[in-house]
């Protein structure tokens, strides 16, 4: 079962009804203030400057708490007082399913404990990222994601190699790639050999033998396990509180030689090895802050 | 034998699902699309039992073919495709449409089977 939601997951189980789940979201946006709001609240900014930091954001990839103070508006303490009252009280979904009669407190911890144990299997292991890199958790993320997706969608058995800083991606056959904004901006390429590809192609394709299969459709399965790749990355991104949105999978044309990380960006390659000796490689390029 | 139109941008992503679904029992795959606007002009054309909409497609994607598609056939069980998981806003705002529900993958087939009969 892919990252998911409580609420998805506890509409699947059939625990609760779709109509029930909208109602303990709506009841969620009603309670829970975002960090704008919150600071509106108790008295620190007003709505004029908010809009300010809004726009400001548009041109500098800053948090909204760091560009208030960066801006003059709040101090440090203030932001984190104003992110402590947003942590303590917040809705969290389980507890507005409960409030709307969903279901009852004590079918909860239940239902709670079935969600993590379904989910078990995405939580992610200790990854090394390189220090001074921003947002190491997220990229360590975005490794341990693609492994267990690997072994869980391809049913491959390899080796994760360490992390490294590189100036060039390798030239290699195939480079599939997607973009991260939001919370991040980035690049996620998955650079394979042609055996590798067709590996891939039979996992997506459900088919025993690529071998007549087009060009097309077998680049087109490496693009879908990028995609779904990323789009469980960023699930989990929003579970940690991240929101990243993805651009749709493309081919990289100039793969065949090799492909230099872009200026005002950290180069990030995770190599896989497979059991029969083959080779490629996770890179992400991450945007400097 | 419910018939089943599949909108897809991804061919591979439209041939795995056809493989889970089209069992010949209970549900044929009838058309498959690659876009959102293509989604409706085979919706009228063909009028399935059942729509399988990508989310995230070229030219038109499925949440705006799903607003159009609830405007023209309010009646029409769609169920969006997506490799978002649960991200909440998207999730969110396809059932707020009228998605009867979301298949995340990567597909599980008995998931997606059991899906498709509650509809």
């Amino acid at each position: 079962m892919p990252v998911k939601f409580f609420g998805q997951f506890m509409v699947e189980k059939g625990a609760i009804t779709r109509m029930a789940l909208l109602q303990a979201i709506d009841l969620q946006e009603k309670t829970n203030l975002k960090f704008g709001e919150m600071v509106i609240e108790m008295g620190l900014m007003g709505k004029e400057d908010i809009a300010r930091v809004h726009l400001a954001q548009r041109s500098e990839d800053l948090h909204f708490g760091d560009m208030a103070v960066k801006m003059g508006f709040i101090t440090e303490d203030q932001v984190q007082q104003a992110l402590t009252r947003q942590r303590n009280s917040h809705l969290y979904i389980g507890e507005a399913l409960v409030k709307v009669g969903a279901i009852s407190d004590q079918s909860l911890e239940k239902y709670l404990a079935d969600f993590k144990q379904d989910q078990a299997g995405y939580i992610s292991e200790k990854i090394e990222i390189p220090a001074d890199v921003p947002h190491r958790p997220i990229w360590e993320m975005v490794a341990d994601l693609t492994y267990k997706m690997l072994t869980r969608v391809v049913g491959i058995s390899f080796r994760p190699g360490p992390c490294t800083i590189i100036e060039k991606i390798p030239a290699r056959p195939i480079i599939a790639e997607m973009g991260f904004s939001g919370s991040v901006s980035a690049r996620y390429l998955l650079s394979v050999s042609e055996s590798t590809r067709n590996l891939v192609a039979k996992a997506i394709l459900a088919e025993d033998s690529v071998e007549n299969e087009s060009v097309e459709i077998l680049d087109d399965s490496v693009k879908e396990f990028v995609n779904i790749v990323c789009g469980n990355i960023a699930a989990k991104a929003a579970q940690l509180g991240h929101s990243i949105d993805i651009t749709p999978p493309e081919m990289r044309d100039d793969s065949a030689h090799g492909i230099t990380v872009p200026e005002k960006h950290t180069g990030l390659m995770f190599p896989v090895y497979l059991s029969d000796g083959e080779i490629f490689e996770l890179t992400i390029f991450v945007a400097d802050r | 034998m419910k018939s089943v139109l599949i909108v897809d941008d991804s061919i591979a992503v439209s041939r795995q699902l056809e493989k889970i679904i089209d069992d010949g029992k209970e549900f044929k795959v009838i058309a498959q699309g690659r876009n959102g606007a293509e989604a409706i002009k085979l919706c009228q054309q063909h009028k399935p039992d059942i729509v399988c909409l990508d989310m995230n497609m070229p030219v038109m994607d499925g949440l705006t073919a799903l607003r159009s598609l609830m405007q023209l056939m309010p009646d029409l069980p769609v169920v969006m495709v997506t490799s978002l998981g649960g991200v909440g806003d998207k999730y969110t705002e396809a059932i707020r449409l009228g998605a009867r529900d979301v298949i995340s993958k990567p597909f599980e087939k008995e998931s997606v089977l059991d899906m498709l009969r509650r509809l």
